[in-house]
């Protein structure tokens, strides 16, 4: 924890109030990301990356709204709330308008890089002209510059004749190559920070291969930062510096890359590492995690994880775990958010080992209804943590 | 220039469409009911021979085939043949009345788009708002509304209550002012005819109006949601710029296949407008010509306005070919 971080992501909450109730998206997510790194956001469909994503970007579309937390960038606070004399939430003073984060940080601070190539590029303007297009506005080039500078960032990510595809339309790229000029677009409004959202999950692997290659030179040749959303460890562990685990809008587990693969310090990120091939241990047959993810709407109680969890005990039902600091990897702290650990006296050890959650599937369709009475019961919470905060009615 | 290809080709597979149109009408016209030789001797009493000597004027005493060949030979060189009933030749009676009709399809298109295309923009920006709602019961009002009601409420509001605007006939701004009494120089030419084509405009361009704000406001839904405009807005493109550049060139596409498509119904609807509004168009000849059994006229029209309705769908192809890149071109590489 040396200087202040590039971006730092604190209890961000992000809510959608829909009219079968308030889906919390995002609940409680702090992270940061540090120069030249970058940093992995891995979880299930669902789980609230893109949501956390578009947040920070203040991109929240409605029925959606950010009601907490605070996202500091290179030391400016671009969203905060605070309580107003009336006791409604509303936008700190030194807070960032949106007419601000509009033209001071969108493209020009903080980049995206969509999941899906072939919908991302407007169908009816010319490659080059929507490269430049985002070039002129954010780095305040005049038309000629921004076509230069756009055709070189064509070069730079690999496209063959940039100056013959400059004019051409995106239906005539192939995937790979439609990935290749959003990555040209990210980089070419020379952004501090790029938040790639699933960008390889679209491609095959093949083609997903060379693209992270690609990115992987072009971050160490322009020191970009980089936010990586997948529900891939695989393409966390050729990219990443640092991953953030994510279940259920939570962080589960946060940790430098190495160690969240080799000392793993919570079940769901074990249950995630089963259920994917690894070339370091040999199976005869890969674990799927037990169950689905429970809705956000209704989240279970306790650890949100514990229907599908194989070490829940009775106590996970009760406690909802804050992600601590349970180890220590050469000066970063390792997090995590499971009550197996010392770092939370609450009771692991005697508590007793939970029925049935070994199937797993009757539990998770008991807590997905979420109607029973003994379900409100036991969401007494002895941490004092207000999972049921937030909400604003 | 690939365009040009593309128009060329286009034109040409025009061809068996038109030769198509001109078979079945042929066809219609000379085996529906009615007799063209007694309706020129109108129930005279007449014999035998001046019957056989009429057929053999006009030709109908010779095969079907070789009268529908006669008769393109003749279209070829834009002989559409004698109007029976009027005495003078189809071409000669058309050419009058061609104008009349294209501007008032025309023009009822440009204030079908032009009040269409912003309030279809309003009512997707506004989505379930009250604006929206008020849209689209107007939109569902214009489309189960015929343009000849609505014409004659028009009629009976500007121009019988209020006396604003003229009810009847139009004036041509193509012709000298002095073809018109009372008229003075271009200004008052060009103002004149305005004022008498807007009831018609309206009446006949409602429809199209509905029709288009609906799929606009569909399309721009749609559009906005599309994920090329999440990533404008990522880039910190304005709002205002994301609505008319980023997704309204998306949105128009299918607006160009609707505006084509109902040629056809504007073509129709034209026909029951010139009647309310008394104006000398295609359509009232049409309908005059067909309650005559004039069937060389009828003949003539049908080819006339399939013609037009060729032409407009070839008009938007090659619109379309020009907007959306994507069209391929037809040419098989």
């Amino acid at each position: 924890m040396s200087s202040e971080p590039l971006l730092r992501v604190e209890n961000l909450k992000t809510q959608f109030f829909t009219e079968a109730g308030t889906v919390r998206a995002v609940d409680g997510l702090s992270f940061e990301v540090r120069e030249g790194e970058i940093v992995g956001l891995v979880g299930e469909s669902g789980a609230g990356k893109s949501v956390a994503s578009m947040s920070i970007m203040g991109l929240v579309e409605a029925p959606g709204e950010i009601v907490a937390g605070e996202i500091t960038y290179k030391g400016e606070t671009i969203f905060g709330l605070e309580e107003g004399p009336d006791g409604e939430l509303r936008k700190r003073d030194d807070a960032l308008s949106d007419e601000e984060i509009r033209t001071r940080i969108r493209g020009n601070e903080i980049a995206v890089i969509f999941q899906d190539p072939m919908e991302s590029l407007n169908p009816v303007f010319t490659v080059g002209g929507q490269l430049r297009e985002f070039i002129e506005l954010n780095r305040g080039l005049g038309e000629d510059e921004a076509k230069a500078a756009a055709i070189d960032m064509l070069r730079e990510v690999g496209i063959p004749d940039p100056e013959e595809r400059y004019e051409e339309y995106p239906h005539q790229f192939s995937g790979g190559m439609r990935q290749r000029v959003l990555i040209a677009m990210a980089l070419a409004c020379e952004p501090s920070l790029i938040i790639a959202d699933e960008p390889t999950t679209a491609l095959d692997v093949t083609v997903e291969g060379q693209i992270l290659d690609l990115v992987d030179d072009l971050q160490a040749k322009y020191g970009t930062s980089f936010i990586w959303v997948t529900h891939d460890l695989g393409v966390v562990a050729e990219i990443c510096d640092r991953v953030n685990v994510m279940y259920l809008g939570e962080i589960v587990e946060q940790a430098p890359v190495d160690e969240l693969f080799y000392d793993t310090k919570h079940p769901y990120t074990n249950a995630l590492l089963d259920s994917i091939p690894r070339p370091d241990r040999t199976v005869t047959e890969l674990e799927a995690i037990e169950g689905v993810m429970p809705e956000a709407i209704t989240p279970p109680s306790g650890c949100r994880f514990h229907p599908r969890c194989p070490d829940a005990r009775e106590v996970c039902k009760r406690v909802h775990p804050e992600a601590k600091v349970v180890d220590d990897a050469g000066g970063e702290p390792h997090r995590a958010a499971c009550v197996q650990h010392d770092a939370f006296d609450v009771g692991y050890d005697e508590s007793p080992p939970l029925e049935g959650v070994a199937g797993g599937v009757s539990t998770v369709r008991d807590e997905g209804s979420g109607d029973s009475g003994a379900d409100s019961e036991l969401a007494a919470n002895p941490t004092g943590d207000d999972s049921g905060g937030g909400s604003r009615e | 220039m690939k365009l040009l290809k593309y128009t060329i080709y286009r034109l040409l597979q025009a061809i068996p469409v038109l030769i198509g149109i001109s078979v079945i009408t042929f066809l219609l016209a000379n085996l529906g009911p009615g007799d063209p030789v007694s309706l020129m001797l109108q129930g005279q009493e007449h014999s035998e021979e001046l019957v056989r000597t009429i057929e053999r004027r006009y030709g109908l005493d010779r095969p079907l085939h070789e009268r529908y060949l006669t008769y393109m030979g003749g279209l070829l060189q834009g002989d559409f043949g004698q109007s029976i009933h009027h005495q003078r030749p189809v071409a000669d009676l058309m050419i009058n009345r061609v104008g009349p009709t294209l501007l008032l399809v025309l023009s009822a298109y440009a204030f079908a788009l032009a009040t269409a295309i912003p309030l279809g923009i309003i009512a997707a920006n506004r989505r379930n708002e009250p604006t929206d709602h008020v849209s689209r019961i107007a939109a569902l009002v214009g489309v189960s509304t015929p343009s000849f009601w609505i014409g004659i409420v028009l009629i009976l509001i500007f121009a019988v209550t209020l006396g604003w605007l003229p009810s009847s006939g139009l004036i041509y701004p193509w012709r000298p002012p002095s073809a018109y009494r009372g008229i003075d120089g271009h200004l008052e030419l060009y103002y004149e005819s305005v004022r008498h084509l807007l009831l018609p405009m309206i009446a006949l361009g409602t429809l199209q109006m509905a029709t288009i704000m609906r799929v606009e406001r569909t399309q721009m839904i749609e559009s906005l949601q599309g994920e090329y405009v999440k990533l404008a807005r990522a880039y910190g493109v304005p709002e205002r710029t994301i609505l008319r550049k980023h997704a309204f060139n998306v949105a128009q596409l299918p607006i160009i296949t609707i505006v084509g498509l109902n040629l056809s119904t504007a073509i129709g609807g034209a026909v029951l407008v010139e009647t309310v509004f008394n104006i000398n168009g295609m359509g009232r000849l049409f309908v005059n010509a067909i309650s005559t059994n004039d069937y060389q006229l009828v003949m003539g029209i049908t080819m006339m306005l399939g013609f037009l309705f060729v032409i407009g769908v070839i008009i938007t192809d090659i619109s379309y070919a020009y907007v959306d890149p994507r069209v391929t071109y037809g040419e098989r590489e």
